[in-house]
Order: C-alpha cells, then sequence, then structure tokens
C-alpha cells in the first residue's frame, strides 16, 4: 500500500539566508515548501544558521547567493555542515545551490586578488575570476524545460562541462568556453547548482517540481501540482515568455 | 570664514554662462548639465571654491537611503531659521548638475547669496568628489544593501562613508543605530566632533524586521547622548531635544521618515550651533508638503490616493509593514528599472494581503512573488495607463485609500500618464 502523507510537515532547511540571500534566492525555499502545501501537504521552511538550528529530518535544501564580503563566514558556516550535506546529497535530498552559494560547495574560488578560497569539495569544479561581472538575462536550454533567469556574477565555473545543468541559449553561464557549446550550471544527483536568478525555482516550477518529486519519491509519495500551482505556473511562464520575446527569443 | 572674492574663475563663469544660453536655444528647456561639463573642464576649482565659499559653509547629507527626504526637511527647517540655503535637486552627475546650477546664481566673483549650501549627495559620486570640499557638516543616514546599486557589499559603501566623512572640518552626524556608521564614528579624527542620533529601544522594539540597515548596532543610544526618536505613530513621532520632548506631524507615514526627520533635526543643530530653535525647526517639518511618491497623499481625478515609492527590498519591507491594515485597494507597478526580479524576494509581502492590479514591465514577476506569498492578485495589467485607469475608476474603498505601490520607473510612467508634476518644488 502506498502511503499518502508523511505524518510530519515536509521540511525545507535554507541555509545561513542572513549570509547567502542578497538576490533573494533563499526565496526558493519559500517556492519549495509553497508548492509541497499546494500538493496538499503540510510544509515548513526551517532557516539554519548555525548546526543546532538543523531539525531533525530535512526533505529538501537551499541555498543562495551573498555577497563577496560575506564568502569567508559563509564558507566557515557550511563548512559546519559538511557532514550533513554529505549525507544528504549521498542520499537523494534535492539541494539548490545558487550563485556563490554554488560555488562555496565547490573545490575552491580564485579570487581576483589570487588567493583562494577553498570550499567544501562536495562538487567537482572550481570558481575563477572573470574580466567583466556577468549581468543580464540568461536563456538555457535544459532536460527540465527552457530556463530563465537573471545572471549576475563576477566569476566563471571550471569543471562542471561533464554535467551541466544545462546549454546556454542567451548569455553566459559558466563562462566563455574556447570550443564547444556554452552551459550553464551544474548537477550531481540531485544536487542543483546554477548562476540563476528570479528565484529559478518560482520562475522556472518545472525544475522546481522535479526537485519535489526527489523530495517525494523518497518517502514512497506520489507528487502531483497542486491546483493553485497550475495558476500559478501560468503566470511564471508568461513572465518567462516577455523575458524570451525581449531577447528574441520565441515564446512558448 | 573667509570670503572668497577673486575673480580667478571669472572667463569660466561667462563661457558657461554662454554655452547655456546656446544649449538652450538648441534644445528650449534642455542642455542642462553641458555648461557644466565645459565649465569643469576649462576651471576645475570652481566648483569646489564655490561650494566651499558660504558663510555658513557647505553640508552634505549621504547615506544608502533617505538622503533626498532627509536634505528636504533639512532645508525647510534651515529656511524656517530664517536662512538663505543654496541646494541641488538631483544626485545623478552630481559635479556637472551643480555646476550648471551654480552658474546660475553666481556672481562673476564666485559669490553666490545665501548663507548656505545643501547637498545630498550620492556615495559613489560623493566620494570622487570629496577630496576636493570642505563640508562643515557631514549627515549619514544608513547604510543598506541593494544588490542591483552599483555598490555590492556593504563594506564598500561604508568605506565610501568614510571618505566623505574625513573631509568635515566641524561635525558628522550619524545615526547611532546603524552599526557601519556607529563604527565610522568612533574611528574619526579626534578633531572632528561627532553627533549622534537614534531610536530608543521601544521604538526599535516595535520592529520585530529592524530598521533595513545592513547590520544593526547591538546598544541604542544612551538618553542625553544625542537626539532620540522616543515614539512613531502612523504619522506622529515624538523627538527629546535636550531641552524637552516635541511632536512632530511627519509628511507620511512610517518609522524610516521619522528617523529622516531625526537626521534632518540632528543635522540642523550641528549646523546652527546655538541658533537652533527645537520648536521652530518641529514646526517647520510639520508644515512640509510630503515628497512625491513617498507616502504622499494626493487627490487624482477627485480619488484620493497614496503613492508609496520602493527603491530597495529595505524600504519596501518597511513600506509594506507601514501600510495601514486592512487597506483593501492597491495597485502596484513593477518597471524595467528592477532588472533582476529575485530582487525583491527578500521582502515578505503576505501582509499585503489582496492586490488588486499588478502593473509595468515586471508584472508577471511581481505577481509571481506576491502568489507565493499568499497575497490574492485580482489582474495582471502590464500596461501602466491601462492599470492607473480601471484602478482610478474604481469606487473609493470602504476601508483605507487607494494605495499604488511602484518603483521609480513605476512612478515615472504614473506621474506622465496622470500629468502629474512633482508637488513639492523647493521654493526659490
Amino acid at each position: 500500500m502506498t502511503a499518502t502523507s508523511l505524518g510530519r510537515p515536509f521540511t525545507v532547511v535554507s541555509l545561513l539566508p542572513r549570509l547567502l540571500d542578497t538576490n533573494g534566492d533563499a526565496g526558493n525555499a519559500r517556492v519549495l515548501a509553497q508548492r509541497m502545501r499546494w500538493s496538499g501537504h503540510d510544509a515548513r521552511v526551517v532557516d539554519v544558521h548555525l548546526r543546532s538550528d538543523l531539525p531533525e529530518q530535512i526533505d529538501a535544501v537551499s541555498i543562495g547567493s551573498g555577497t563577496d564580503a560575506a564568502l569567508l563566514p559563509a564558507r566557515d558556516g557550511l563548512r559546519a555542515l559538511v557532514e550533513e550535506l554529505r549525507v544528504w546529497s549521498n542520499s537523494g535530498v534535492p539541494i539548490l545551490a545558487v550563485g556563490t552559494g554554488w560555488e562555496l560547495l565547490s573545490w575552491g574560488i580564485d579570487l581576483a586578488d589570487g588567493s583562494v578560497l577553498e570550499g567544501l569539495g562536495l562538487v567537482a569544479g572550481h570558481a575563477v575570476p572573470r574580466s567583466i561581472r556577468a549581468t543580464d538575462d540568461i536563456i538555457v536550454a535544459s532536460k527540465y524545460g527552457r530556463l530563465i533567469g537573471f545572471e549576475n556574477h563576477a566569476r566563471d565555473y571550471v569543471g562542471a562541462e561533464a554535467s551541466p545543468l544545462g546549454r546556454v541559449v542567451y548569455g553566459t553561464g559558466n563562462g566563455d568556453a574556447a570550443t564547444g557549446p556554452r552551459i550553464e550550471g551544474l548537477t550531481m544527483g540531485e544536487v542543483f547548482c546554477t548562476h540563476l536568478h528570479g528565484p529559478v525555482l518560482a520562475r522556472n516550477p518545472g525544475l522546481a517540481d522535479h526537485l519535489l518529486l526527489a523530495a517525494f519519491n523518497r518517502h514512497g509519495l506520489a507528487y502531483s501540482r497542486g491546483f493553485l500551482a497550475a495558476s500559478v505556473d501560468a503566470i511564471a511562464q508568461s513572465a518567462r515568455n516577455n523575458a524570451a520575446v525581449r531577447l528574441g527569443q520565441s515564446a512558448e | 570664514m573667509p570670503f572668497v572674492s577673486s575673480f580667478r574663475h571669472a572667463p569660466a563663469i561667462l563661457i558657461g554662462r554662454v554655452v547655456r544660453v546656446l544649449a538652450r536655444w538648441r534644445k528650449p528647456g534642455g542642455g542642462s548639465a553641458i555648461p557644466g561639463v565645459i565649465v569643469n573642464r576649462i576651471a576645475p576649482g570652481f566648483l569646489a571654491s564655490t561650494l566651499n565659499g558660504f558663510p555658513l559653509g557647505l553640508v552634505i547629507v549621504t547615506g544608502s537611503s533617505g538622503k533626498s527626504t532627509t536634505t528636504k526637511m533639512l532645508v525647510a527647517v534651515l529656511r524656517a531659521h530664517g536662512l538663505t540655503v543654496f541646494t541641488n535637486q538631483s544626485t545623478a552627475n552630481i559635479s556637472q548638475g551643480l555646476t550648471s546650477a551654480l552658474l546660475e546664481r553666481v556672481t562673476l566673483s564666485g559669490q553666490i547669496a545665501g548663507d548656505v549650501a545643501v547637498l545630498e549627495m550620492d556615495e559613489g559620486h560623493g566620494a570622487l568628489i570629496a577630496a576636493s570640499l570642505t563640508p562643515r557638516v557631514v549627515a549619514l543616514t544608513n547604510v543598506m544593501v541593494d544588490q542591483i546599486d552599483r555598490f555590492h557589499d556593504s563594506e564598500m559603501v561604508a568605506a565610501l562613508l568614510a571618505k566623505i566623512s574625513a573631509r568635515a572640518t566641524e561635525t558628522v552626524v550619524l545615526n547611532a543605530d546603524d552599526r557601519y556608521l556607529a563604527d565610522l564614528g568612533s574611528h574619526l579624527d579626534a578633531t572632528v566632533q561627532v553627533a549622534r542620533y537614534g531610536v530608543t529601544a521601544a521604538v526599535l522594539g516595535q520592529y520585530p524586521r529592524g530598521l533595513g540597515y545592513a547590520d544593526t548596532a547591538v546598544n541604542r543610544l544612551p538618553a542625553g547622548t544625542g537626539l532620540q526618536l522616543t515614539r512613531v505613530v502612523g504619522r506622529d513621532a515624538d523627538v527629546l531635544f535636550p531641552t524637552g520632548g516635541r511632536h512632530i506631524r511627519l509628511p507620511a507615514r512610517g518609522i524610516h521618515y521619522a528617523v529622516d526627520a531625526l537626521t534632518a533635526l540632528s543635522t540642523a543643530q550641528a549646523t546652527l550651533g546655538e541658533r537652533f530653535d527645537p520648536a521652530l525647526a518641529c514646526a517647520a517639518l510639520s508644515a512640509m508638503p510630503a515628497v512625491f511618491g513617498r507616502g504622499e497623499v494626493v487627490t487624482v481625478r477627485g480619488k484620493t490616493v497614496e503613492f508609496v515609492l520602493v527603491q530597495n527590498p529595505s524600504s519596501f519591507q518597511l513600506n509594506v509593514d507601514s501600510l495601514e491594515a486592512g487597506t483593501e485597494q492597491i495597485l502596484m507597478i513593477i518597471g524595467s528599472d528592477v532588472r533582476d526580479p529575485s530582487y525583491f524576494w527578500p521582502v515578505d509581502t503576505s501582509g499585503l494581503g489582496h492586490v488588486l492590479i499588478a502593473s509595468g514591465l515586471k508584472a508577471h514577476d511581481i505577481a509571481l512573488q506576491l502568489a507565493y506569498d499568499d497575497v490574492v492578485v485580482d489582474r495582471i495589467e502590464p500596461d501602466v495607463p491601462t492599470a492607473l485607469d480601471a484602478f482610478l475608476a474604481l469606487p473609493d474603498p470602504v476601508f483605507g485609500v487607494k494605495t499604488i505601490i511602484f518603483s521609480a520607473d513605476g512612478m515615472r510612467r504614473t506621474r506622465a500618464h496622470l500629468g502629474l508634476v512633482s508637488n513639492a518644488e523647493d521654493p526659490e
């Protein structure tokens, strides 16, 4: 017999939202929890600043992006959670990391002054300085649909070539590859890393629902998009289409 | 103050005036910055020597947010004390715009009729031109994080403000509740006085989300060490002066206007010294018309409408939190100036409850955020004139006033469509 409920609220953790919410990406946690509610399940967001804030059970993880001034405290804050992050990523808990939150999960960040900030080493690759900040809309073709967001980063990402999130249709993404298609983001199991702000999950519910499927499947529960989500997703589609048309792409 | 009375810049002033006339022939009403560009090129010292030459000196107001309102409030208070004040209208391209504005008034000897200059400066441009200025008083409002701004982090903003403050010859006025400014104040040269102002613990306690500063100082200003804001309820605020408490009727509802008023009062006190009269100052603030788009209540097409400008996540949150509960008619206009739609997501908009229309180029994006915050949005209408017409045509609400919340681009389009001009022009 298939279970129909978890018996406790679904729990989305937002890691270090005081340090990693400059671009509003902690909002991705809100999006996941709200879509869980819209699918008929109780859900909550727990902000985690310290290890002691961690709830007992976790169903999805959101890590946002911060300023460069906060890189060191954010790295140290995440490092305090590195064992949990490793367990979560190995056990299929969906993890979304955006911008500097992603960079901090990598091998490390090459800073403009030549020094290197060591990362958590959870995902392959590292961040390297760009000559000019990439600040524009970005369109990515992915297996979760056409993703549209806003990128705003002063570093490229090297080493995600084997498992990117998608191919850049418009914008910069991981950087200006000398050869081959330009790529954006990184995936590893149910770990998703991206430069896309928006927040990416509100703008691109296809990706959000993929994360939710992973979260529900771990408990043998079926996920179905709620009625309210359908109407909200129509708004998101209009928002994406407006951006696409403005950038000379077709509407969907 | 020594009188600057040399004809050193006379040729440049004359050329600037000729260029101004030519620029206006070519484009009536326009060309205002061009004379400034030219004079700054041929007489680079003109701006600084003129600004530094007022009898009561130069006062600079800077910080992340609230500069504009604070400057207008300060000017009103100084004028109420009988001073003739030279002030600037906008912050863009400050040195060119200022030079052009000065050219309109200056005599060939480089003198301007006036007692004091009060300038609003954006932290970036201000830090650039500060090296040539010797302000008597520098007032610092706050440090807020604003990622669509060109300043990516608060340390950088604080460093720019420190650079401007370092030019003060007499007093630096600062917000003691802002941790960055409090730190800045404790590192200033000992020859400069620091005038601190702040809110009481009781006032801060009313705002569980804080006042929007990048970092709030741990301790409140001890009583008696600076002007204190002791109460804010709607448009009413109480300020504690060394001589006792006084009441102010603010030009708009909201804690940030109250803090702006406090900043203006503290700066006026530093500028006027013993001439400062708290009763006169509070009366002048209470008599001010609201600044366009910042909580201003106007009558349009026979309807009472409140305009609320949101310029960054902090001001957005404070504005949402200070709207009258149960306001039933809200129109939200977010335009092309908000490039990254996630910009406003740190804001919890759930308090709005119900928005009648989402409009502007980013109508769908703001509607998306509202939907995820459980705010009901009745209609999405990206075309601003259509949205405004529909909104104004509705009968008056039973509860609250018609409220339009807009970004700067939304404000510009609203003003253009409704034929509104800025209502709070400074009297010449």
